[in-house]
């Protein structure tokens, strides 16, 4: 299983748990269009650190990085460049 | 971010019990495809603006004459291209028209604007500066070093009244310097007319800035004819839907307070700290009244400026969003008032997140939650209500926040729960699924509501002992 599929099914999950069952495609707006409150964003966080190794601490947290999966999956990449 | 019209097709194979679970007072127009491109043509237009300016006037939320909102959102509409002028030009007009007979508190508005950008530029200029890296702390920490400086000053003296307008106009304008630093990073491009407009926004200034800075305005803005179309439908039914929560808001207070006799929530607790209660079952009912109350005026009051802000063509979500609904403490906390909690969570949840207790995930949550909720939440409201301190003089002020700091605390705590809470099993089934657990969450917040006077309030042992009475407990 490839990383952004990984990504999609962790945020499916999230919404899901959400009770939002509406579909999901890789570049839809996770926070600004409401699927997700900004709380949740600490959820992706502490997944991206754990799965991923990504110390935000480091490289700064931007919530505009983590608005898509296809935004996540980006972030992902990059900070596998720069480790 | 913006729907496309297209989307209603799709529901109509939908089954008959999803219609019902889809149906709304006011038709979802924005989905329908001949009232969007209507919405485009000029005369769709001009009954646009004429419903909503109609609309605005039989409200009480006026940012700034009907008529000059009206013409500013004419000309956005019409010449789109000219929006971003229009809003810069806003917050010098709303500072002029405000102040114009105050030419110290004009003077000292027109000087923060040129102030906020200045440090806007600032930041821009030396990304690796301590005051780039640190904008917020450096924010706070001047804010309060100038309260500070205004509490030493004696009344009478001739730096009194020029420090306390500083003051006060910096309170209203700090939450916006604080979105423009954190700003610096944001994509797509910067704009620093933006950034001017968003110090005084054409839809009305608060002390929460609605809807957020302008990297959030640059991301929800209507890009094309088709969406300003659909924002500005949805503006139109948020304002009709504020217009019916004042007739209902109008009929409640007639019903339950002129007509029942319920005294208010305040009234009952006045009396009760007087030794005169009212009787128990009063209490509760002035009490729950009192909770849907608050949620009833801020629904109208959010929905109002949330309506003039997608008028001028930016896509912002509710600050209030059917709280009712709410199965958990922290889901409530969102949907109330979404705003001020992004507010607390962009300036105080996340840079606490990220810098303490990294190796321990649940310590992590509570103490960003307690950054935010506890000190952040008092912090805001302490600033914001700047006059008492000027009134009462600082150490009063502060004992006079004792109440809402219990209040803080309380919240705090039930925050905390309900995040680490989330991923535990949850039980199933309508009733102890989502019913239970609702009444739960309202019980929670209408009883904390007993404490939630910022500012201005009873000694703590007052309110602790009328929340006792509640359950037939006297001391």
């Amino acid at each position: 299983m490839n990383s952004i599929t990984e990504i999609h099914e962790f945020v499916q999950g999230l919404l899901t748990g959400n009770g939002d069952e509406k579909p999901l495609t890789d570049s839809d707006s996770l926070f600004d269009s409401g699927r997700l409150q900004s709380i949740e964003a600490i959820e992706i966080v502490l997944y991206l650190e754990q799965n991923f190794g990504i110390d935000f601490a480091k490289i700064g947290f931007d919530r505009e990085q983590l608005d898509s999966i296809e935004a996540i999956h980006a972030l992902t990449q990059s900070a596998c460049k720069i480790a | 971010m913006i729907a496309s019209s297209s989307a209603p097709q799709s529901r109509s194979h939908n089954s008959k019990s999803n219609r019902w679970t889809e149906f709304r007072i006011i038709p979802r127009l924005e989905t329908f495809p001949w009232a969007v491109a209507f919405a485009q043509t000029v005369l769709g237009k001009v009954i646009l603006l004429s419903l909503f300016c109609l609309g605005l006037f039989l409200t009480a939320y006026h940012p700034f004459p009907v008529l000059a909102f009206t013409l500013a959102v004419a000309l956005i509409t019409f010449m789109p291209a000219y929006r971003r002028h229009v809003m810069t030009i806003a917050p010098v007009a709303i500072a002029v028209r405000c102040y114009f007979k105050q030419p110290l508190l004009l003077g000292l508005n027109l000087a923060l604007m040129a102030l906020g950008m200045l440090l806007y530029w600032c930041v821009m200029r030396w990304p690796k500066s301590l005051f780039a890296k640190r904008p917020i702390t450096f924010l706070l920490s001047g804010f309060t070093a100038v309260i500070l400086m205004a509490c030493l000053v004696m009344r009478g003296t001739w730096s009194y009244t020029p420090l306390w307008g500083l003051v006060g106009t910096l309170s209203s304008y700090l939450w916006y310097f604080c979105y423009a630093m954190i700003d610096r990073n944001s994509q797509p491009g910067r704009d620093a007319t933006l950034e001017l407009s968003t110090f005084g926004p054409l839809w009305g200034q608060n002390h929460i800035p609605i809807p957020k800075g302008a990297a959030y305005l640059r991301r929800i803005e209507a890009k094309n004819p088709e969406q300003l179309a659909i924002v500005q439908l949805k503006g139109l039914k948020l304002l009709v839907w504020a217009l019916l929560l004042i007739f209902f808001q109008s009929v409640w207070l007639r019903f339950f307070h002129a007509y029942l006799r319920i005294p208010t929530s305040d009234q009952s607790l006045a009396m009760s700290v007087h030794q005169t209660p009212v009787v128990w079952h009063l209490r509760w009912e002035s009490l729950i009244l009192a909770f849907f109350e608050s949620i009833l005026s801020l629904s109208i009051w959010g929905h109002q400026i949330i309506a003039c802000c997608r008028m001028v063509g930016f896509n912002a979500l509710r600050n209030t969003r059917s709280p009712l609904y709410s199965t958990s403490i922290i889901e409530f906390f969102n949907r109330y008032t979404y705003y001020f909690k992004e507010l607390l969570v962009e300036f105080f949840y996340y840079p606490t997140f990220f810098r303490y207790w990294m190796a321990h995930r649940r310590m992590r949550m509570i103490f960003a939650t307690f950054a935010a909720v506890f000190f952040g939440n008092i912090f805001f409201h302490f600033t914001e209500n700047w006059t008492i301190i000027q009134d009462k003089g600082l150490w009063n002020a502060i004992v006079n926040y004792q109440v809402f700091a219990f209040y803080c605390i309380v919240l705090t705590a039930g925050l905390s729960i309900s995040q680490l809470r989330k991923h535990s099993s949850k039980p199933t089934g309508f009733i102890r699924g989502r019913v239970i657990p609702i009444i739960g969450v309202l019980m929670f917040y209408c009883l904390l509501n007993v404490f939630s006077f910022p500012g201005k309030s009873y000694p703590l042992v007052e309110h602790l002992k009328y929340l006792a009475s509640l359950f037939f407990i006297h001391f």
